[in-house]
């Protein structure tokens, strides 16, 4: 409470404890040599031993099947087969970009830092949100693949039968609903709206619910829910632990989207094991 | 009572007086060998190289488990990737007819020509994981917290750079891997809403991957976004020191 009434000074760097304190030289610059050795000994071993990779020429004309983006950005390849493109592709790396710069200007609190998981719970919200996120974003996977609906029939023999096929996948929400003829076509306004030779005409409803307004729920909400939760049972008490918990949950499902795109998709972005992995090069005569 | 005789200098010392004090050493190097603390300090100060770092350092940031280096070694793969990458400039041009044909002369008949490419290709990866990892070590250790939040920020934008750095190097060897891939990537920044597919004209300089796109991604890896990192890691390197140096608790 104390603290509300204290204007609250602009943080300034730490007093020096000079006492406690190592030459540069050797303590530090010998530390980084090293370092800097082990990652050139590293680096020139792993090039004498594997090549870089090199295929035929470009040709427009033959496209691979899977074309894959480079590896860091499979997570937004992967991410935008389950949604509408600019979303999965633009706008969640770009909002996420844009939120991480501000973490220091929510959590504002200098208390715990230069320490690792510097709060009380710390480890415990990091391992658990991990968790939470590794496996939620497996399942997520899986039933927007269709593999949950095709693991309940064939292995419990659970079919919900025609009336229930719009819970197998997202996209079954528009596919597999009865819905009126005027809510693929609901008018933005009165005229017609175009933005960079862009229509903005219609809006097609069902369209909109399942390639923007479910993933969208599930991304601020699923998170949402962690927090909520991890906050009520006494694990977040600060904005820090908040962060923590938001944070690891990004990492984890990033690193979950790229493993996937990069070892489980294969032709036709087909949701397979690695061992299965067929990557078509795209040569005439060679498939 | 014992008095301390002055021993006759060995062979060793007088080498050692040879080599450290006579005028060509003295010119180079103001300061003497780094043998005592009042020159170990001198020479982190008075050299160019190493004054990026104050002279002296709290005990806990020499700790390997406090930053294992990744930030400081995320910088060495940029120096490395510069290094290599001029290498390969001397024989690359960026051209549609030479650039597929420039690469398999640097793996086939440039003296250690494929080394320097699988060199740089393994630097990049690594520089991308390591900027990374470099990001969440900040993050588990608090170190964005006051008064380094500035510094938090210029280092997501330098996050960003290292992916547009890697992403432009990609499509340069002009295989069906780099055009796929750079197809790909670029589809996906036209899918953003609007803005989209002007932002993917704009970056491959037409409707789909050519010489246009070849000769803009080479000018920005070579030149536009290492100048920009390099600013801006000036600026992060900066603040590091104004700041305060590493985060350490209150």
């Amino acid at each position: 409470m104390a603290t509300a009434v204290v204007a609250r000074p602009v943080a300034r760097p730490q007093e020096r404890a000079r006492d406690e304190e190592v030459l540069v030289w050797p303590d530090l610059v010998f530390v980084e040599f090293i370092a800097a050795m082990v990652f050139t000994l590293t680096t020139f071993l792993l090039s004498a031993i594997i090549n870089a990779p090199l295929l035929d020429q470009a040709n427009p004309d033959v496209t691979p099947n899977p074309s894959k983006a480079p590896w860091y950005f499979l997570n937004l390849q992967e991410l935008l087969l389950h949604m509408d493109k600019g979303l999965a592709g633009v706008i969640v790396p770009a909002v996420w970009l844009g939120l991480m710069a501000v973490f220091p200007y929510f959590d504002t609190d200098n208390e715990g830092q230069g320490v690792w998981f510097g709060t009380e719970n710390a480890v415990k919200i990091t391992i658990v949100s991990g968790i939470i996120s590794f496996v939620g974003t497996w399942l997520l996977i899986l039933w927007d693949n269709g593999n949950i609906a095709s693991y309940l029939n064939n292995w419990f023999g659970l079919s919900g039968g025609d009336s229930l096929r719009f819970l197998e996948n997202a996209r079954a929400f528009q596919s597999q609903l009865p819905w009126p003829a005027w809510s693929t076509h609901i008018p933005y306004l009165w005229f017609d709206l175009t933005i960079l030779d862009q229509p903005f005409h219609h809006l097609n409803f069902p369209a909109w619910l399942v390639e923007q307004a479910i993933p969208v729920a599930f991304m601020v909400g699923l998170p949402s829910i962690m927090v909520f939760v991890m906050w009520r049972i006494g694990w977040i008490r600060t904005r820090r632990d908040a962060l923590l918990s938001v944070f690891t949950g990004f990492v984890m499902t990033m690193g979950v989207l790229t493993i996937v795109g990069t070892a489980f998709r294969s032709e036709s972005e087909e949701l397979v094991w690695p061992w299965q992995l067929k990557l078509s090069e795209g040569i005439p005569g060679q498939e | 009572m014992a008095v301390e005789t002055p021993t006759k200098p060995t062979i060793a010392d007088k080498i050692y007086d040879k080599m450290f004090h006579n005028y060509v050493w003295k010119s180079i190097f103001r300061t003497g060998y780094p043998n005592t603390p009042r020159n170990q300090m001198l020479v982190v100060a008075t050299n160019v190289f190493l004054h990026l770092h104050p002279t002296r350092i709290h005990r806990t940031h020499v700790k390997i488990t406090h930053t294992y280096c990744l930030g400081g070694l995320t910088f060495f793969m940029f120096l490395g990737l510069t290094v290599t990458g001029i290498l390969l400039m001397f024989y690359y041009v960026p051209s549609v007819e030479r650039a597929y044909l420039d690469i398999q002369n640097i793996e086939t008949t440039v003296q250690f020509g494929q080394l320097m490419r699988n060199m740089h290709r393994w630097m990049a990866h690594a520089m991308v994981i390591l900027v990374f990892l470099h990001m969440m070590r900040v993050f588990y250790t608090g170190a964005y917290k006051p008064p380094r939040e500035f510094n938090w920020v210029v280092g997501v934008i330098l996050l960003v750079l290292t992916f547009l750095l890697s992403f432009t190097g990609y499509l340069l060897p002009w295989d069906q891997l780099a055009f796929w891939a750079i197809t790909v990537g670029t589809n996906i920044a036209g899918a953003a809403p609007v803005l989209g597919p002007k932002t993917r004209f704009w970056l491959l300089g037409g409707f789909e991957v050519g010489p246009d796109a070849l000769i803009r991604f080479y000018t920005l890896h070579v030149i536009g976004l290492p100048l920009l990192a390099a600013i801006f890691m000036a600026v992060h390197f900066w603040r590091i020191r104004r700041d305060g140096g590493l985060a350490r608790p209150l």
